[in-house]
């Protein structure tokens, strides 16, 4: 997180170079946290109501057109199995899918991205 | 806005299939260009925290939930090709690991959140930043947000009524009104991460990268 922000696509460039991201630590390491709180710690009390494209599926009559292709989703519906408390499954779920992304990206971006000037 | 399995007739899944695996070609090749090494980290950390986002569903109007879709944000603070790349990886782990979008339909809901949003998004923003020369940077990512989520709602409502899902005139009618509502919430989530996320460039630096 140190050196240089902003290549040429990033919020320097997108901001009309009057913006770029900020350096500050703290600040990514704030973003950190609210990541892991909100995948672990917030996610079971998310809504359980249909989201946009469910109720809009619901009122046109087109959701008994889902048809599932496969099985071997490891974590369906966004919770791990066989812990008896709801709050677990679906927060260590979260939690799991959150570092995985981040590790994938990581890695994926890494191998991607130019080095800087 | 996640596609599910069996919403898009064979036409319509294998053509989005194919226009999107093109679109994530062209998304990692232009991520080499948008991205500098120093914002790998910054990057990762965003697309995990637009994956733990998007699991918080929050109340609407009708018994109907919205959630955050994060295409505007990524696209801000990475460009709109790296933020295509991004949210691809999200899509694919959460269909992968989670069931939640299909399989046949990951280039359709790739399309839709990971280009059109993305793109969206990023052209809105540039534009405000224009407009507004550089000042109210809040409005123009609230603006940015709420566009890119429902141009996103547009792509997919387009996609079912291709697939004979509903009617063009209902289905578009309908995504659009919901997701005119959920992007409000996108606006705000994505004005305040910009806002956290940025800093003005100190004028002396601006003058130098003008030139």
């Amino acid at each position: 997180m140190s050196g240089r922000r902003g290549g040429p696509g990033g919020a320097g460039e997108a901001g009309g170079r009057a913006y770029r991201l900020t350096g500050s630590r703290r600040k990514w390491a704030a973003l950190a946290v609210l990541t892991l709180a909100a995948a672990g710690l917030l996610s079971p009390w998310a809504s359980g109501h249909p989201d946009g494209l469910e109720r809009v599926a619901e009122d046109l009559g087109f959701i008994e057109r889902e048809a599932s292709v496969h099985s071997l989703s490891p974590m369906p519906d966004y919770e791990v199995a066989g812990i008896p408390w709801e709050a677990v499954r679906v927060g260590l779920a979260g939690l799991i899918g959150a570092v995985v992304l981040g590790a994938l990206l990581w890695a994926a971006l890494r191998a991607l991205a130019h080095r800087s000037r | 806005m996640h596609i599910p399995d069996g919403y898009l007739s064979l036409e319509v899944w294998t053509t989005t299939t194919v226009a999107g695996a093109a679109a994530a070609a062209c998304a990692l090749r232009r991520t080499r260009v948008e991205l500098a090494q120093p914002q790998v980290p910054a990057a990762a950390l965003a697309g995990a925290f637009i994956f733990a986002a998007q699991m918080l569903n929050f109340p609407i109007a009708g018994a109907t939930s919205g959630h955050f879709l994060g295409s505007a944000l990524a696209a801000i603070l990475f460009g709109p090709w790296a933020s295509a790349a991004i949210m691809t990886a999200v899509l694919i782990v959460q269909a992968v690991l989670f069931h939640d979008g299909g399989i046949t339909a990951l280039g359709a809901n790739m399309l839709c959140t990971a280009v059109i949003g993305s793109f969206a998004g990023w052209g809105v923003y540039k534009a405000g930043l224009r407009l507004l020369k550089g000042r109210l940077h809040a409005a123009a990512s609230f603006a940015a947000a709420w566009a890119s989520i429902v141009a996103a709602a547009g792509g997919v409502a387009l996609l079912l009524a291709l697939s004979g899902a509903a009617p063009l005139g209902a289905v578009l009618d309908a995504m659009l009104g919901w997701h005119a509502l959920i992007g409000i919430g996108e606006g705000l989530i994505t004005m305040a991460a910009v806002a956290w996320l940025t800093e003005r460039r100190p004028a002396l630096a601006r003058e130098g990268a003008a030139a």
